[in-house]
């Protein structure tokens, strides 16, 4: 990460001030920092987002491509993550310099969507065992101001909700080839189900307690924090009549891991992952009403465009 | 993937022959079938929360400051670690020192494929969590500038190879004397179907990470811990699990974590003990060669004398 | 836990243990640290509890058969070889720490002004050191990232064994001064920052100095 300067006066008074519930910024420990998210914002891919939280900025393009299942999951698709650390955001991620973190980022994604209650794979299968579709998923980092787990992970549910995919009728040819049939109209297309996608919750030790969060000053005075991926819930995602056939899910843990060369308290960590929880309950709500209300804008009036990076 | 050019390489659409046998595409609950019968017995006898028995000896590499091999049945791990060196590329200055962790399988390691001669991304990722899990044990501040090599072989994997790896690590570190704060000790549990299954082998970690058609719950975790200061080092967790079932999982791995330190306090003790029997042996053996060499010169003093 | 006096090597520590208290009584010395008012083992080992002379403060440390994996501190003695010699430094490997031999060596570098206490300006490091002499030195903080900067700006510390140009190999040269060496078969004369060496086993009586700090007392 990004290393900023700071005495340890700087330190101590943001440690005192976790320790006392009122950050530097006026927030309290639980408190997420205002948010910009925009979907739709790049016209060459499927689905795309842009999430600005203070200065953290992430731009995330949903790609697709027509790609053989693997032979032990013939009735999956697939989905891949990338991120790529631009030197934009800082110098020190210029050449491979972001390569660990972008690495260390894209790992956790994969693992929180490995599971089928945290992605459904099956909705990208074409053909069973011949033909499916592949989700290609680039995370851009534009900016890092702190807390970039929890904002790749928004921005990735946002850019999946709006992704469209186009239907495609498959029929199996004579010798075993596969053809493909793709209408016509390019407004063909259905949305994927993303509501049960996870989100990143990360909550930094500092002192004794745990804050969601953090900025990136906060981020240089913990040397441990807890990345909990929480599954999403159907309904926070669903708009008008569809909302009744949806039964509310529990959110469960898709992934947990540690970042930082600190260690935990087993009772620590324990609370930890519960604060997770919440904070992820309030968050998947808050994000789920505001992409329906950005896919209703988009439909009703003509959205307004200007550019991404204002 | 990247493919080694030097080795022959099947042709890239080549399919291992397992994929035309019978039990390829096993259904979930053929598998899980397979693996726990109505009883909570397992293929290989064990109880569900029976682990298996580990074998540890340290000091197998002669070449490394430290090393270590531990075996839990079919998963066998040798891990050597070096003395602190300069850090390549490094041009900051660090006031802690820096643990470079690599992790490689072995090609024939794995059941299910041939793992390739090039680093890969469950390599990297097993190398990355070893780091985590090693950092907050080892005294960092003692070695600033430099690194400290631990590099860890998968001989054969059957299931629960990173907190393996973790255990040799611990072991090797504290065999080359690295200080280190306390002796680290890890363990994975797979959850299918609700269940909670300690120590997992190949086949039950592939039904943790496969998906049921139900919605319970199902992952692995793996948790490292500090025994003696009562810490946790690492904690990752695959799947997709509730709350509580998190929680029960920890206190079960706590518990398993506690189990293997006496295995590797017992490793630890014996080869003090050996190198003290060593050493009093050499001790003992200049000795005597002193002795005799005193009562030659005297013998010659006294011809000397004489004549 | 775990300890073993019945063959009489004494008590067995490994990493983790908890030794003794932190106390004003206890100081955690090599292969110990500290940790929220206890000292804890950090190697495999046998615990050495000694009891220092003019503090009466007990030294709580583990031995380890292995040499530790530390590296030279600041302030710590260490032995080097010096491989090379030019006007405005000396350089060489560290190869031992107080009593330990390291596993790999280090580089030290000992900058002009530090060779000597005083005339630090007139010093010429050709007149002090030439390649493959041993010295000894103390380490100063470190200010470079691989390099560990010495000094020998000390009576006792300088050049601890030497051999002249064109002596056979093995014979060392004797001090004969602050400031110069004499070998004993060509009796060549060469100019060094000689260290006054104090023997190991000192005996009481010999040292003056610490008897007249315990007199006043």
């Amino acid at each position: 990460m990004a290393d900023l300067l700071l005495s340890s006066t700087e330190k101590i008074f943001i440690v005192h001030g976790v320790q006392d519930d009122y950050r530097s910024d006026g927030r309290s420990n639980i408190d997420y920092r205002p948010m910009e998210l925009e979907t739709e914002v790049v016209s060459h891919a499927s689905g795309s987002a842009r999430l600005r939280l203070a200065n953290t900025d992430v731009l995330v393009g949903v790609k697709t491509e027509i790609d053989t299942p693997k032979p032990d999951q013939p009735g999956l698709g697939k989905i891949e993550f990338f991120v790529d650390c631009s030197a934009n955001a800082t110098p020190e991620f210029e050449g491979r310099g972001g390569e660990q973190l972008a690495n260390s980022i894209s790992n956790m994604m994969q693992r929180a969507y490995q599971s089928s209650q945290a992605f459904e794979l099956k909705q990208l299968c074409i053909l069973e065992g011949k033909q499916c579709w592949k989700l290609y998923i680039d995370i851009l980092i534009l900016e890092s101001g702190g807390n970039l787990y929890d904002a790749v992970s928004l921005a990735v549910k946002a850019a999946l909700f709006n992704t469209r995919i186009p239907f495609v009728k498959a029929v199996l040819m004579d010798g075993g080839n596969v053809d493909l049939q793709l209408s016509d109209d390019p407004y063909d297309c259905k949305h994927l189900d993303v509501g049960c996608a996870p989100l990143l919750i990360t909550l930094c030790k500092i002192g004794d307690k745990c804050v969601v969060d953090p900025s990136a000053e906060e981020e240089s005075c913990s040397v441990i924090s807890v990345v909990v991926g929480v599954t999403g819930n159907t309904k926070s995602y669903c708009s008008g009549k569809e909302i009744d056939s949806v039964k509310s899910l529990e959110r469960k843990c898709s992934t947990i891991g540690m970042n930082g060369s600190g260690s935990l308290a087993p009772q620590t960590l324990q609370s930890a992952i519960m604060q997770g929880m919440v904070a992820a309950e309030s968050l998947d709500e808050a994000l789920g009403q505001a992409l329906l209300r950005e896919r209703q804008e988009n439909v009703i009036l003509k959205k307004h465009a200007y550019g991404f990076l204002k | 993937m990247p493919l080694d050019y030097k080795r022959f390489n099947g042709p890239e659409d080549s399919i291992s022959y397992k994929r035309f046998t019978e039990d390829y595409i096993k259904s979930y609950d053929q598998l899980y079938q397979e693996l726990i019968d109505e009883n909570g017995v397992r293929k290989d006898g064990r109880a569900v929360d029976e682990a298996r028995k580990m074998f540890a000896i340290n000091d197998v590499v002669t070449q490394a400051k430290g090393s270590a091999y531990i075996e839990l049945k079919q998963t066998k791990v040798v891990c050597s670690v070096f003395d602190p060196r300069e850090i390549p590329h490094q041009n900051e200055f660090s006031q802690l020192g820096q643990i470079y962790c690599e992790v490689k399988f072995a090609p024939f390691s794995c059941p299910r494929k041939r793992r390739p001669h090039a680093p890969e991304a469950e390599e990297r990722a097993l190398s990355v969590a070893l780091r985590k899990a090693l950092e907050p044990t080892v005294c960092r501040h003692l070695f600033p500038n430099f690194q400290i090599d631990v590099f860890v072989y998968i001989l054969e994997h059957d299931g629960a190879c990173l907190a393996v790896a973790i255990n040799a690590a611990g072991l090797a570190l504290a065999s080359a004397a690295v200080p280190i704060y306390d002796i680290i000790t890890a363990c994975t549990i797979a959850v299918i179907d609700g269940k909670m299954i300690m120590d997992p082998t190949e086949a039950e970690e592939h039904l943790a990470i496969m998906s049921p058609e139900t919605q319970t719950n199902h992952g692995l975790i793996t948790m490292s811990t500090l025994s003696q200061l009562r810490q946790i080092t690492d904690f990752r967790q695959i799947g997709s699990l509730d709350v509580d079932c998190v929680t029960k999982a920890m206190d079960l791995l706590q518990k398993q974590c506690m189990k293997i330190v006496p295995n590797i306090q017992r490793v630890l003790v014996s080869n003090v003990i050996k190198y003290h029997k060593e050493r009093k042996k050499l001790e003992e053996e200049a000795r005597e060669r002193e002795e005799a060499l005193n009562k030659k010169m005297e013998e010659w003093k006294l011809l000397l004398n004489a004549g | 836990m775990t300890t073993n006096s019945a063959e009489g090597i004494g008590k067995i520590c490994i990493p983790g243990m908890r030794l003794s208290p932190y106390n004003k009584d206890h100081v955690a010395g090599p292969g110990t640290y500290e940790l929220r008012g206890y000292i804890y083992s950090s190697l495999a080992g046998i615990l050495k509890m000694e009891v220092d002379e003019i503090s009466k403060v007990t030294i709580v440390s583990v031995e380890s058969q292995k040499t530790p994996s530390v590296l030279p501190r600041t302030g710590d003695i260490v032995t080097a070889k010096v491989t090379v010699v030019n006007p405005r430094m000396v350089q060489c490997v560290i190869l031992c720490v107080g009593p330990s031999i390291l596993a790999r060596p280090y580089r030290g570098i000992l900058k002009k002004e530090d060779i000597k206490a005083n005339e630090k300006d007139s010093v010429n490091p050709y007149k002090c050191f030439r390649p493959g002499d041993i010295i000894l030195a103390r380490v100063l903080p470190m200010t470079e990232i691989h390099w560990y900067h010495l000094s020998t700006a000390e009576n006792e510390l300088g050049v601890a064994i030497a051999t002249a140009e064109g002596s056979p190999q093995g014979v060392s040269m004797v001090p004969i001064s602050w400031s110069e060496m004499q070998c004993p078969k060509t009796l060549v004369k060469e100019p060094r920052k000689v260290a006054k060496l104090i023997p190991e086993n000192l005996d009481q009586e010999l040292l003056p100095l610490e008897n007249k700090q315990s007199n006043k007392k």
